[in-house]
């Protein structure tokens, strides 16, 4: 009898749907792209999915919440810029420079984070403001993509850990620890709990003003870790190199199961979503499509996961009350 | 005497213009159990929420344990104690039974991480107390409106308090649980929990209640001991009101033959024929509804009254059969050609269905009328004006202010413009999903007055109501569901208490099963 709960309770799972999408997407890519089950495709997928995934998890945690961050693709901006201007060669200076990238990534994020649990603008309009400034701040620092990044550090990000573990998995890993751990935490309970219901949540006593500072300061980190990521990628500082985070992530964590209402979903769906979008890019890189169509296929392929995703609430509808 | 543990002196609190407790004076001694009673709008609520830190007095004292406190919010509250139970619920839908149940509080391993066995154990005690056997597993949002008073309970219950609020906790549940409660209410009592009791039901604070406090216009007017006084509704009553309780006299049978009669209708104005839906929550229901009737549908909570309903009004799919209206067949696939057709369905859970809480009252009230607009590209807006001022005339609305919002209403007040929006429609057939749940006796008759107006001009009445007292007072007939299915009907003659409860349990089919279930 219990096993079939807990077969009930995965197939109604939020991120049930995109699991399945996934699983298409991943043949589909399969078809198209030569040597995918490969270590070396693996690998190189993994350098450009990893980032994704990352921003992913820091906005579903806003979403959670029941707010939403349009200022993360210009903090990883700000914080490329920020680093690249900074590096030098040696490994003390690299150190200095990641710790201090670290901390810009959160700052920003528990900027919003303060503003948005204590006066209480909404979270769209709050964060697209912020989003402005952090790209401003990011243009008058670097106006052309340009700053150095040694050898040592792109180097890492590229390399494999004992030869078989590729740098950008093992932080997913160290990521998707970090998410199992947040699962047992009491305030990431309450993080549910406020963006379920914030009324219900204050009358059971939750605080919800630090519930909503921590989740923007867990998002913080995810932000950091995608940072550290795409300078590692790019190997430059660039103003412009987080642009297309903001609303992919948006996207995937909602293809992902994460309810834009706030209150449902989790990081594994938000992970997947993460990775459908990289898959997506992929096939119609493969696919031989041409610019243009491009982001024309990538809105009507969202539309699409999007529709999946709709599929058991239309089924439910069907006798709702 | 036994020690006060609550004490509340000239309590003031007022609302942008509107004063909710003007002098409210109430005291709580250990280990008893006190009734505060009251109209709708008569404060109870607010000074529960006071009480609980929720809200902060404009003026007034409040001491617990015998000394002075000031409660900046529920956490306060919860330091000395004091725990309660919400009428607009404080669980969170996406959430587990146990996981609400633990919020605000959960069990923390040595770790620091949470221990998720500990919390559902907890959940699990919590819902024994007051004997529901529900999975704590389940999520909340797929469990029924009584089963989430009763985790609320439990919820309060679980954090072991000292003292305990109940506001409103048996509004939506059904004998059974009543009792339950009860139950529980009295062990809590014998282990020295000292308990508020806030009901618009007048015979259970006399059941359940060691003395009781009478507010009205956000004042205390008056005291009752039971350990002095019967435990009489009666007495009660003109505390309530500041008057004796008129209750509209019950037209005879015959007499309102004549007036349904008088109305000269060919056809029933609405037919049902082998109604079923889905997964047999219904099963081959017919009936038929005459022009002016009011027919009522009784019987345990949750057997199907709501779905027939439901069906009418255009919420739910999946139905066979035939519904005909003035004798022609008619598809109901949506909310709006049931409008259409003048089948208009006022909700139970009013701030959910009903309103626009944030929207004025006259807003609210044409919504109706401007979503079946048609023609003009501009709506009238001053004949929309009028008709709403009409509208407020006959339900006869406290305050009468079309522009003030809905939230600022009263709860019987709101029930009052939900019903009133559809008076701009002149409807054919109304129905009536428990209109009275939650809502004074003077707000109740006054609502079944503005019906008794509508049926008296020929709109008809499908009226679905947990209180059978509603039902004997109000209804033509009276249809008996059970299951899904109709298994009695009840004629006017014989409409009383005992025929609903009897067929209600439907003894006369399954004896056997009723004798077993009363010694379970």
């Amino acid at each position: 009898m219990t096993n079939r709960r807990y077969l009930r309770e995965l197939l109604q799972d939020s991120s049930f749907p995109s699991f399945l999408m996934l699983v298409l997407l991943v043949i589909v890519n399969a078809i198209l792209q030569p040597n995918f089950f490969s270590y070396q495709v693996f690998r190189i997928n993994f350098l450009t999915f990893t980032p994704l995934i990352l921003v992913s998890l820091a906005q579903a945690t806003v979403i959670l919440v029941g707010a939403v961050d349009l200022s993360l693709g210009a903090g990883i901006s700000l914080v490329t810029a920020v680093m690249a201007s900074l590096m030098g060669d040696s490994v003390l200076s690299i150190v200095l420079v990641v710790l201090l990238g670290i901390g810009v990534a959160v700052f920003l994020s528990l900027f919003n984070g303060f503003f948005i649990g204590i006066i209480g603008p909404p979270p769209l309009i709050m964060t697209f403001a912020t989003s402005t400034i952090w790209f401003g701040a990011a243009l008058l620092l670097m106006p052309h993509p340009g700053g150095y990044i040694p050898e040592t550090y792109y180097g890492l990000y590229t390399a494999s850990i004992g030869g078989f573990l590729p740098t950008p998995v093992a932080v997913l890993i160290v990521a998707m620890l970090f998410c199992l751990l947040l699962g047992r935490s009491r305030a990431f309970r309450h993080v549910y709990a406020v963006g379920g219901n914030e009324k219900a949540a204050r009358a059971s006593g939750i605080n919800v003003t630090a519930t909503k500072i921590f989740a923007f300061l867990v998002s913080g980190v995810f932000v950091a870790m995608a940072a550290l990521c795409v300078v590692g990628q790019t190997a430059t500082g660039d103003a412009r190199s987080g642009q297309g985070f903001t609303l992919n992530s948006v996207a995937a964590a909602v293809i992902g199961g994460i309810a834009f209402s706030g209150g449902k979903g989790n990081y594994l769906g938000a992970a997947m979503g993460g990775i459908i979008l990289g898959l997506l890019i992929n096939i119609i890189y493969f696919a031989n499509i041409t610019s243009f169509y491009q982001e024309f296929m990538k809105g009507v392929i969202i539309i699409v996961a999007l529709l999946i995703g709709a599929v058991p609430r239309l089924r439910r509808g069907a006798t709702r009350h | 005497m036994a020690d006060t543990v609550l004490q509340a002196r000239h309590i003031k609190k007022s609302f942008v213009g509107v004063r909710a407790l003007s002098d409210a004076n109430f005291v709580l001694r250990e280990g008893e159990v006190c009734g505060l009673v009251g109209a709708n709008g008569s404060g109870k609520t607010t000074f529960a929420r006071v009480v609980s830190g929720l809200l902060r007095p404009d003026d007034g004292e409040l001491l617990l344990y015998e000394r002075p406190v000031d409660l900046r919010s529920h956490l306060d509250a919860e330091q000395y104690r004091m725990a309660m139970v919400h009428q607009n619920l404080s669980l969170v839908p996406e959430m587990t039974i146990w996981e609400n149940i633990a919020l605000g509080r959960e069990a923390r391993d040595a770790l620091g991480l949470l221990d998720n066995r500990a919390a559902a154990e907890q959940a699990r005690g919590a819902l024994a107390t007051i004997g529901v056997g529900l999975s704590v597993h389940e999520r909340v949002r797929n469990v029924s409106p009584d089963e989430k008073q009763l985790i609320e309970i439990a919820k309060a219950l679980a954090k072991d308090p000292r003292i305990l609020i109940l506001d409103e906790p048996t509004a939506s549940l059904d004998f059974h649980q009543v009792e339950a409660l009860f139950g529980a209410v009295k062990l809590l009592k014998e282990n020295g929990v000292s308990i508020i009791f806030i009901s618009h039901r007048i015979w259970e604070v006399a059941r359940i209640c060691d003395r009781l406090v009478a507010f009205r216009n956000g004042e205390t007017v008056g005291e009752l001991d039971f350990s002095v006084h019967d435990r009489d509704e009666r007495l009660i009553v003109p505390l309530i009101t500041g008057r004796e309780v008129k209750t509209r006299i019950r037209k005879s049978a015959s007499q309102r033959e004549r007036e349904i009669a008088a109305l000269q209708a060919p056809a029933p104005v609405l037919e049902i024929k082998s109604l079923s839906l889905d997964g047999g929550r219904l099963k081959n229901i017919s009936l038929s509804l005459r022009r002016g009737e009011v027919l009522g549908l009784g019987g345990l909570q949750r057997q199907g009254q709501e779905e027939i309903l439901m069906i009418l009004a255009g919420y739910l799919r999946g139905f066979s059969g035939q519904i005909l209206i003035n004798g022609s067949p008619v598809s109901l696939r949506n909310t709006r050609q049931a409008i259409r057709r003048g089948i208009v369905l006022i909700p139970g859970d009013r701030q959910k269905e009903g309103l626009f809480l944030q929207h004025s009252v006259l807003t609210n009230l044409l919504y109706p009328k401007v979503s079946m607009h048609r023609g003009s590209f501009f709506l009238p807006t001053s004949r929309y004006r009028r008709l709403a001022t009409e509208a407020i005339d006959k339900v006869s609305l406290v305050p009468p202010n079309p522009r003030l919002n809905v939230s600022q209403l009263s709860g019987g007040n709101q029930q009052k413009v939900v019903v009133g929006k559809w008076l701009t429609l002149s409807p054919t057939v109304l129905l009536l999903n428990d209109p009275t749940k939650g809502v004074d006796v003077g707000t109740r008759e006054n609502i079944y007055e503005i019906i008794s107006s509508l049926t008296a001009q020929g709109a008809s009445v499908l009226l679905y109501a947990s209180d059978n007292e509603e039902l004997i007072n109000n209804c033509d007939r009276v249809l008996i569901v059970f299951e899904g299915r109709i298994v009695k009907e009840i004629g006017a003659e014989e409409i009383s208490e005992e025929k609903i409860v009897v067929s209600s349990l439907n003894v006369e089919h399954t004896g056997e099963e009723a004798e077993t279930g009363n010694t379970r």
